[in-house]
């Protein structure tokens, strides 16, 4: 919305005060003002001039050759190319040898072969509107060569002020409420908004009804007759400039005036298109049409409020007139409408229709409904004042008969002194409350204020909405700082969230991976890549694509979906995503669905070692790091992991709780995605993993007596499991077993097809001696007596 | 004698490193070495000649170990004066390029604050992504038709829940799970259904943070907020608070700092006013206390919410907001921090 100072300055007194000045004011204190624009400066150099004779430009069709009095002794010839030109008008000129707004320097020249000095100015020259189609033509009046800020008062600076920042304040969609918010915060007079009208007691009337109060509380009207529409004065026209209108004609200018005045949208139709039965307001009922002032035919539903007249409607309240019953340039008599609707009826309108009007949203916001009353009142004013001889043919008609039902709201000193964190003087929160206009009285507790009925329909209903009023007015920024203090207690902690961060930190320490982040939502393709298609999804009714409507439920095929791009550009990557997963199978109390907060982990080359054998140890690092050392001994049964390779994917337990995986990617989802098939993935499932129970370490005693390393290699099939063969090299040792580590699995030249070997070094020893060498003969031999079982040999 | 003194004293003095020197002493002193040779040589000469002749290959044995012994100690300071020069040794050479992860650069912003907040004595909770309309809007004053259900253009999935649109309604399921006094902080992932652009995401971070008490004011909000901001943007700044209009708190609040890029005196970034909107805030409106269980009458509180992205971008001075959900490592490996 755009706030015009020459505008606010008719309503209260601003002498001293820059434009700068009233932004930043009343951004600490009201609203925010996101710019201060200049408008109509620069015309010092202007002039006005009589145009004394106009001929056409004997070489050229579209020139005219004219000559000026602009009072500086002899006439000027200037060739125009305006196509409205002509004797006896008044017009703004530009002498020459001086500038136009724009800083262009206006000369002698000769335009087809004849001399023009100066220019005569459209008004886009001038710097006040696009308008170019002609030249700019002044009310008679000025003598030749005054200036033209003389005679048309332009100057001005336009405040912009950020909607959202007063949608909570219907009193402030007008310069009035401003004015009122300036007189406040610099202690200046108001002017009072309207000067109150002569209206007949007798005379044409409209009969007015509304079918539901709840939806109209108030409705009123007044007949003006007399009109002749014409152009509107030049104050009038550059004020709506200054603030984006464009001026149409007196009397919508009028409207517009008001509206923009006093934040009061108003309706004017023509009586002749207006039934004898009066204007009644209703519900639209189903089925029924109109045609809106845009040209657009409407399809209305219950939930519109129409205004009717003679059973039709005739306008769609707040919102939009109707074409019918528009005014036109012939309109001399008018019934205007001044009314408080409800604003979410108007809200739910405009939006079902698409229609965001300057009325709309003003109805939207809750408006003061005294305000009608006002605004009646400065209609019929300013109508005898740009239309001569426009008056008020009958008395105010009023449909409902509101009145202002005032109310006090009781503000406790100590609860403000309390809230703020600071004691004011209860003679400035008093005079506070009095610059806004506010009723106050003093009682024990503290202050009883009286609400204006401009801030009583929604802004100021609780004590803390008035805390806010004092505390914006003495400025927050005037609050000195106070450090908190209370009790030391230890806050509760949430260790998911503790367990994430270290998690995060280890896995791009040790692992080296690069945390990424995606969105929640997984596009169907990238599912469908994955394999997941066929699962339960939670789905999103109103997505930003109707190919993204999917909820993951698991972090990973998110990071799978950035591989292949980031493999382009560098041959390894390593890539590592916290997140949560959404599984609407399963319901907690509130009947939300199940989050599960995983970390994931992607390893993928383009070339050179398959990436698993590497992750896999480091994975069982990192558990280890988290306080939940791992095993990884048998295969993933799967799941909803559509994208493990089910035959080389482990899960990572402790005792039997499974928290994770890690493993390779499925073949067919390697090649979906385009990357290599050796992608090694690994998640885990943060809060399973606490659940499965994290540990500190527990000190062991060191051993005594010495360690005997054994080195086993067992011939296995192909298909055997190490974790298996490890295990079993462990039982059989009866306890003289500290360690079994496998450091080579052979395949290849040598062996017997469909074999590998398996070479363990085995850490033996007691606590009570140390071995010899007939402890670690007993103890192979054992290995090569059981392990036939197995399937496999020992070796050498 | 002589001859074989000169010789060897020669040959010694000719080796050019240690492993010449051991050969030399290996022809001297070794298997077959002339000077033993020498010495067993004496006990096969005349008796009266052998006193003599001993003394004679005595002294010449023990003058040739030392000239040995000498020459090898000055070949050794030799190698180790040739290393400490070691000119083809180039220190300045990369090492093998070894992988370091990184953190996400909201990740490692994140983390600062909590960790700031956490001196403070703040709890960091979590609450769920998925919500319902109850705790993301009526708990919050946000009744239905209220306008502010309109500027959070909200995500609602079929079945009827809502992806939440801003970190708020943790405050009143804290407020419910936990007695005051309360200091909590809130990070989390938020939702707002909006077009995609450089300044603009459908999916973002938000810091939440809820302070509840007896006797918590709106000074402490802003000696809490200024303190929070002075360490995160790491720069002594100027902050202003002006009103701001949010259902959930009351008074409500907008917090600026001055602009970083140009020390508040007006560029593009700041919209050419000085200040950069960073931090809305405010006391905790009474009917959220209500909803979380607690009295008014009894307890204030102050909550605000950050917006992560905005002071992300600050800090690095990263110009697209895009960058941070597009897993482009060329995006992410800048930020190597940990």
């Amino acid at each position: 919305m755009k706030l015009s100072y020459r505008w606010l300055a008719r309503h209260v007194d601003l002498s001293g005060l820059t434009p700068e000045q009233i932004r930043n004011d009343l951004t600490l204190s009201t609203a925010e003002i996101e710019a201060v624009e200049p408008f109509g400066q620069g015309l010092d150099e202007i002039v006005v001039g009589h145009v004394l004779e106009r001929r056409k430009h004997p070489e050229a069709d579209k020139l005219s050759v004219t000559r000026v009095d602009a009072g500086q002794g002899e006439a000027l010839q200037i060739v125009c190319g305006a196509p409205n030109v002509a004797a006896g008008q008044s017009v703004a000129v530009v002498l020459p040898g001086r500038r136009l707004p724009d800083g262009t320097r206006i000369g002698k020249a000769k335009l087809r072969g004849i001399e023009s000095f100066g220019m005569i100015c459209s008004e886009r020259e001038l710097g006040l509107s696009d308008e170019h189609e002609g030249i700019l033509v002044l009310e008679p009046g000025a003598r030749p060569g005054t200036r033209f800020v003389d005679a048309v008062p332009v100057a001005d600076h336009v405040l912009e002020i950020d909607n959202k920042s007063i949608n909570h304040r219907p009193d402030l969609w007008g310069h009035h409420g401003f004015a009122r918010e300036l007189a406040a915060i610099y202690g200046r007079e108001l002017h009072a908004p309207v000067r109150r009208q002569a209206l007949p007691a007798d005379g044409t009337r409209v009969v007015l009804s509304v079918e539901d109060p709840a939806d109209c509380p108030r409705y009123l009207g007044l007949v003006l007759a007399g009109l002749k529409v014409q152009r509107s004065p030049a104050w009038l026209r550059y004020l709506l400039r200054a603030v984006g209108q464009r001026p149409i004609n007196n009397l919508v200018d009028a409207t517009n005036f008001v509206m923009l005045d006093l934040g009061q949208p108003l309706h004017a139709f023509d009586l002749r298109m207006l039934s004898p039965q009066g204007v009644h307001v209703r519900r639209a009922r189903p089925g029924e049409t109109m045609h809106t002032l845009d040209g657009q035919e409407r399809r209305l539903e219950p939930v519109d409020l129409l205004i009717t007249s003679g059973g039709e409607a005739v306008a769609l309240a707040g919102v939009m007139g109707g074409a019918r019953s528009a005014v036109a340039d012939d309109t001399s008599t008018i019934f205007l409408e001044s009314a408080t609707f409800h604003p979410t009826r108007i809200r739910r309108t405009s939006t079902r229709l698409g229609l965001r009007t300057e009325a709309s949203s003003r109805y939207e916001k809750a408006l003061d409904p005294a305000l009608a009353e006002d605004a009646v009142h400065r209609m019929a004013e300013l109508l005898a004042e740009v239309s001569p001889g426009a008056h008020a043919a009958g008395p105010m008609g009023d449909a409902t008969g509101w009145r202002f039902a005032p109310r006090t709201i009781r503000l406790r000193k100590a609860r403000l002194d309390h809230k703020l964190g600071v004691t004011l003087p209860v003679e400035r929160v008093e005079s506070i409350f009095r610059g806004l206009r506010f009723g106050v009285q003093r009682c024990t507790e503290g202050l009883d204020v009286g609400i204006p009925s401009w801030r009583a329909t929604k802004d100021l209903t609780i004590e803390d909405d008035l805390i806010e009023e004092v505390g914006r007015m003495h400025r927050f920024d005037n609050i000195p700082p106070v450090p908190l203090t209370g009790t030391v207690a230890l806050a509760p902690r949430e260790p998911e969230l503790f367990l994430a961060q270290r998690a995060l930190r280890v896995a791009a320490a040790e692992l080296g991976c690069h945390e990424v982040y995606h969105y929640s939502f997984v596009p169907d393709a990238l599912l469908a890549a994955c394999r997941a298609d066929g699962q339960e999804y939670l789905r999103v009714a109103n997505p930003v694509a109707p190919e993204i409507t999917r909820m993951r439920r698991h972090v990973l095929p998110s990071t799978l979906g950035a591989v292949a791009q980031n493999l382009r550009v560098q041959p390894e990557v390593r890539l590592m995503e916290h997140g949560k997963g959404y599984q609407p199978e399963r319901r907690d109390a509130h009947g939300l669905p199940h989050e599960v907060r995983e970390l994931g982990i992607v390893w993928a080359r383009n070339a050179g070692a398959e990436p698993y054998p590497e992750l896999r140890s480091r994975v069982l690092g990192l558990c280890a790091r988290l306080g939940a050392p791992a095993t990884a001994a048998d295969l993933h049964p799967g799941g909803d992991l559509a994208w493990i390779h089910p035959g080389r994917t482990v899960a990572l337990r402790r005792g039997e709780r499974a928290f994770g995986y890690v493993g390779v990617l499925h073949p067919h989802v390697a090649a979906n995605l385009g990357i290599p098939p050796t992608t090694a993935i690994a998640t885990l499932d943060l809060r399973a993993l606490l659940a499965a129970g994290v540990a500190e370490p527990r000190f062991v005693p060191i051993p005594r007596f010495p360690s005997q390393p054994v080195d086993v290699a067992l011939l296995a099939p192909s298909g055997a499991r190490a974790g298996d063969l490890a295990r079993f090299l462990r039982e059989v040792g009866d306890g003289m077993v500290r360690d079994v580590v496998l450091f080579e699995a052979y395949r290849g030249a040598g062996l017997p097809p469909g074999t590998k070997s398996l070479n363990f070094t085995v850490t033996l020893g007691a606590e009570d001696r140390t071995l010899t060498a007939a402890d670690e003969e007993a103890y192979l031999m054992r290995v090569r007596q059981r392990c036939a079982g197995l399937g496999v040999t020992l070796r050498g | 004698m002589d001859g074989l003194r000169e010789q060897s004293l020669a040959a010694i003095a000719a080796a050019t490193d240690l492993a010449a020197l051991d050969a030399v002493d290996a022809a001297l002193f070794g298997k077959n070495g002339s000077v033993l040779q020498l010495v067993k040589g004496v006990s096969s000469l005349p008796k009266e000649q052998r006193p003599a002749a001993g003394k004679a290959a005595n002294e010449l044995k023990v003058a040739l170990q030392a000239a040995l012994e000498a020459r090898r100690t000055a070949l050794r300071e030799q190698v180790l004066a040739a290393d400490l020069l070691a000119p083809d040794f180039d220190p300045t050479e990369p090492g093998p390029a070894l992988p370091r992860g990184t953190l996400h650069p909201i990740t490692i912003v994140q983390d600062e604050l909590v960790d700031l907040f956490s001196a403070m004595g703040f709890s960091w909770q979590d609450g769920p992504e998925i919500e319902t309309e109850f705790f993301n809007f009526d708990a919050l004053n946000i009744p239905p038709e209220h306008p502010a259900r309109d500027s959070m253009d909200t995500f609602w999935l079929q079945g009827g829940h809502l992806l939440r649109t801003h970190t708020s309604p943790v405050q009143v399921r804290t407020m419910l799970r936990f007695p005051p006094p309360l200091k909590v902080i809130v990070p989390g992932r938020v939702f707002r259904q909006e077009t995609v652009d450089a300044s603009h995401e459908h999916t973002f971070y938000q810091m939440e943070g809820l302070v509840v008490d007896r006797g918590v004011s709106v000074a402490n909000l802003i000696h809490t907020m200024k303190t929070c901001l002075q360490q995160i943007l790491r720069r002594e700044l100027q902050v202003r608070l002006r009103p701001g209009f949010f259902p959930f708190v009351e008074p409500g609040f907008e917090l600026d700092v001055n602009c970083p890029f140009c020390s508040g005196k007006g560029c593009s970034v700041c919209k050419h006013s000085g200040w950069i909107e960073i931090l809305p805030c405010g006391m905790v409106h009474p009917n959220v206390l209500r909803a979380g269980g607690l009295d008014p009458e009894e307890w204030t509180g102050f909550a605000f919410g950050m917006g992560l992205q905005r002071v992300v971008m600050l800090r690095y001075g990263i110009h697209d907001i895009r960058l941070f959900m597009g897993g482009d490592l060329r995006f992410l490996r800048q930020f190597d921090t940990l």
